[in-house]
């Protein structure tokens, strides 16, 4: 097989730094133990990870508390346990045009039931969210902004801690969507006014698939859906108050959580700036270079600083879908097409419902490979 | 319930057959897999003949281009477009209230296969295409439930029985199928009737010789006919599982059946569409498969894609025989146009 160019880190990113192979494979064979259930040396090593890393994301994240750290399955179910454990019935949130179907679905079934309304809140073209309407879309029964930090599709990046500002004035619960950011923006809870974050692990974090991470802050109750097993207070008949356990029922993915680990600790190495700088130095260069192809339609921010590293674009003549086929069949370029489970951002692009094809671009690609990869589009238009 | 059995006094005159024969069909179940040309040929006989349950499994619906050689079909089920499983049964159930008939309107696949074959005594092939008949190999010869298989395209058929354990199964014969677009098909290059009734007719006799319990008249060889040049063909096969050593009933690894091997389906992010992919990797010839298609509807291609329109869908064909199906959600429907048009 040919080599592969992987530009769908936005879906989950590949490679993973070789430490993070390491690090599961040493855990699952020396600490493959479940965790807090048992006072044995394997059990107690395992909790130990665990408990380092979830240490290590607090800190990566400015948060005091490193308990209010949930260790989930992914960036969606943070979301829901934040949603869903939130609202309750008669409440208002506030949200965007540009949210993954990860925030608009557990939205959508709360409004459907009749338990919560929901306004969603306009964007610019060059897809930021207009702060004045946000402002006057404050009710008294408004309970939550939930908002996406980085768009998956146009790439614009909401400046957070100025709508966090808003919501704190305002008294109301602010969650932040992270799933393209953690691990690429800086983020501080405390700064940005956060009160619940919600991360995948194995995405910019670095971690495999199957890891994602909730902060719950301090302002926050949220109603467990997922009950049994903590390991402490067994007694009990009822899931224990106490974070992380009360949110953390059942057994964890300790080997995933353990490759985390091992991915923030290869980012703060490195160090941030300089992968976001990596990732925005071949940004623009990726757009430069699609920007002067005939028969490319780019649908982007525009903006070269408030921004990620994902870019979307249509090929005249053919579907996104044929776009993706071709790139993956005919010269190994494996990307995402069609709606990246964001339409209501598509419908407001014009692009729903075939959508577009999406390059999400990570710390390990490189210049080369946008080359290559502008030479295939090409050959594909000619 | 006893079933009456004069109705049967012609068949039962037969020698071969009798009293016992009759009474051995009435306690036979049997899965007819695909009701088209040769499904409706071989289900009309069979419940005619006498069997106690038949079994129909059928994906696609009843169309006016079917009834050419569909015989349980009319302009009514058109009209109706219900699913040909439902009207064979509902025919089905005119011409021999005695038999026990079920009707499945269901895609075979990996997942549900197993299911079908299920409490079989025998299986006949009516169906359209190479990886259904390799899933159904697969299923059967892990349940040792013994199958013939069947199938016509042109003028042409060909058929041949699989007794697990006793003779080749179909992939000692078909080591894997052709490459996709590579060989043509109903939908493609078209079909007479007289050729499937004659396929049909003989996997209806294999299966009542089967079914009775007349091994020993069972037939041994890979039978060919073609029926516009006249020409009848028997090929002996039964060396070919000593010789081969069949993945499937020698070392039984059934890889189909695993979804090791064969295609597997996804709903695209988008509207109304669904993308097959290939197991193995082979290229296709757009030249020579454009070539064949242009007959049955619209068709484009470049170095990289072909592009088929055939009603309300369009499917792109890519060179590793991956294929994106546009205007519909339904695997069935997606699955059935790739056998149809592209064919493996």
């Amino acid at each position: 097989m040919k080599k592969i160019i992987y530009f769908d880190n936005a879906a989950t990113s590949w490679p993973k730094p070789v430490s993070v192979y390491r690090k599961m494979d040493e855990f699952i064979r020396k600490w493959g133990a479940n965790p807090g259930r048992a006072g044995h040396r394997m059990a107690v090593g395992a909790e130990r990870i665990i408990e380092e890393t979830r240490h290590q994301t607090a800190q990566f994240f400015a948060i005091k508390d490193y308990q209010r750290i949930i260790f989930t399955l992914n960036c969606t179910d943070s979301l829901n346990i934040g949603i869903k454990g939130l609202l309750k019935r008669g409440d208002h949130v506030i949200t965007t045009y540009l949210e993954h179907n990860s925030v608009s679905r557990p939205l959508e079934g709360l409004v459907k039931k009749g338990i919560i309304t929901v306004t969603r809140v306009n964007h610019s073209e060059d897809g930021f969210i207009d702060l004045q309407e946000l402002n006057k879309a404050f009710t008294p029964q408004t309970r939550l902004v939930v908002i996406v930090h980085g768009s998956n599709v146009i790439g614009s990046l909401q400046p957070i801690r100025e709508i966090g500002k808003i919501s704190k004035e305002k008294g109301t619960i602010f969650m932040v969507d992270a799933a393209q950011t953690a691990g690429v923006i800086p983020i501080d809870v405390e700064k940005d006014n956060i009160d619940l974050l919600a991360f995948p692990g194995h995405k910019a974090l670095f971690g495999p698939p199957g890891t994602g991470g909730l902060y719950v802050g301090p302002r926050v109750d949220l109603e467990p859906w997922r009950e049994g097993g903590s390991g402490v207070d067994s007694e009990a008949e009822l899931q224990p108050k106490e974070l992380p356990f009360k949110l953390e029922g059942g057994t964890i993915n300790t080997v995933g959580i353990a490759g985390l680990g091992a991915g923030i600790t290869f980012i703060q190495k490195e160090g941030i700036e300089k992968i976001r700088q990596h990732e925005m130095e071949l940004t623009k260069y990726l757009l430069e270079k699609l920007s002067e192809m005939r028969k490319v339609i780019i649908y982007d921010t525009g903006d070269g600083e408030m921004r990620i590293g994902t870019v979307s674009f249509n090929v005249e003549g053919l579907s996104p879908a044929e776009v993706g086929a071709i790139l993956d069949e005919s010269f190994g370029i494996a990307c995402r097409t069609g709606l990246h489970c964001a339409p209501y951002t598509h419908k407001k692009l014009g692009t729903f419902p075939e959508g577009t094809v999406r390059f999400s671009l990570g710390y390990f690609n490189t210049r080369e490979e946008v080359d290559f990869a502008m030479n295939s589009l090409t050959q594909i238009v000619a | 319930m006893q079933a009456n059995l004069n109705r049967y006094s012609r068949q039962i005159l037969f020698s071969e057959i009798g009293e016992e024969g009759q009474k051995k069909l009435r306690d036979s179940k049997v899965v007819l897999a695909g009701c088209g040309a040769l499904g409706t040929v071989i289900a009309n006989n069979l419940v005619r003949a006498g069997i106690g349950e038949l079994k129909i499994i059928d994906r696609d619906f009843v169309e006016l281009n079917n009834l050419q050689r569909q015989i349980l079909f009319d302009e009514e089920d058109v009209k109706r477009n219900i699913p040909k499983a439902i009207a064979a049964v509902e025919k089905l159930k005119k011409i021999n209230s005695q038999v026990k008939l079920e009707a499945v309107v269901a895609d075979v696949n990996f997942t549900n296969v197993e299911a079908v074959v299920e409490g079989a005594k025998l299986l006949v092939d009516g169906t359209d295409n190479f990886e259904v008949r390799f899933l159904l190999n697969d299923a059967c010869v892990k349940a040792d439930i013994p199958w013939i298989y069947g199938s016509c395209v042109g003028s042409y058929g060909l058929t041949m029985n699989i007794i697990p354990g006793k003779t080749p199964c179909f992939r000692c014969l078909f080591e894997t199928a052709p490459l996709p677009g590579m060989a043509p098909t109903c939908d493609t290059a078209g079909v007479i009737n007289p050729i499937v009734n004659i396929i049909a007719a003989i996997e209806t006799a294999e299966a009542i010789k089967y079914l009775t319990g007349k091994f020993e008249a069972l037939n041994k060889d890979l039978i060919t006919i073609d029926i516009w040049e006249g020409s009848f063909e028997k090929f002996n096969i039964a060396d070919r599982r000593d010789k081969f050593d069949c993945p499937c009933c020698k070392q039984r690894k059934f890889e189909f059946l695993e979804a090791k091997q064969g295609s597997s389906i996804t709903s695209l992010c988008g509207r109304n569409a669904v993308q097959i992919t290939q197991k193995s990797i082979g290229r296709v010839d757009f030249q020579e498969l454009a070539e064949r298609l242009k007959k049955s509807g619209e068709v484009t291609f470049n170095k990289y894609l072909l592009k088929f329109s055939i009603d309300q869908y369009e499917i792109s064909l890519f060179l590793d025989s991956r294929a994106i199906i546009k205007g519909t959600n339904d695997f069935s429907v997606a699955r059935g146009l790739y056998a149809k048009y592209i064919g493996t």
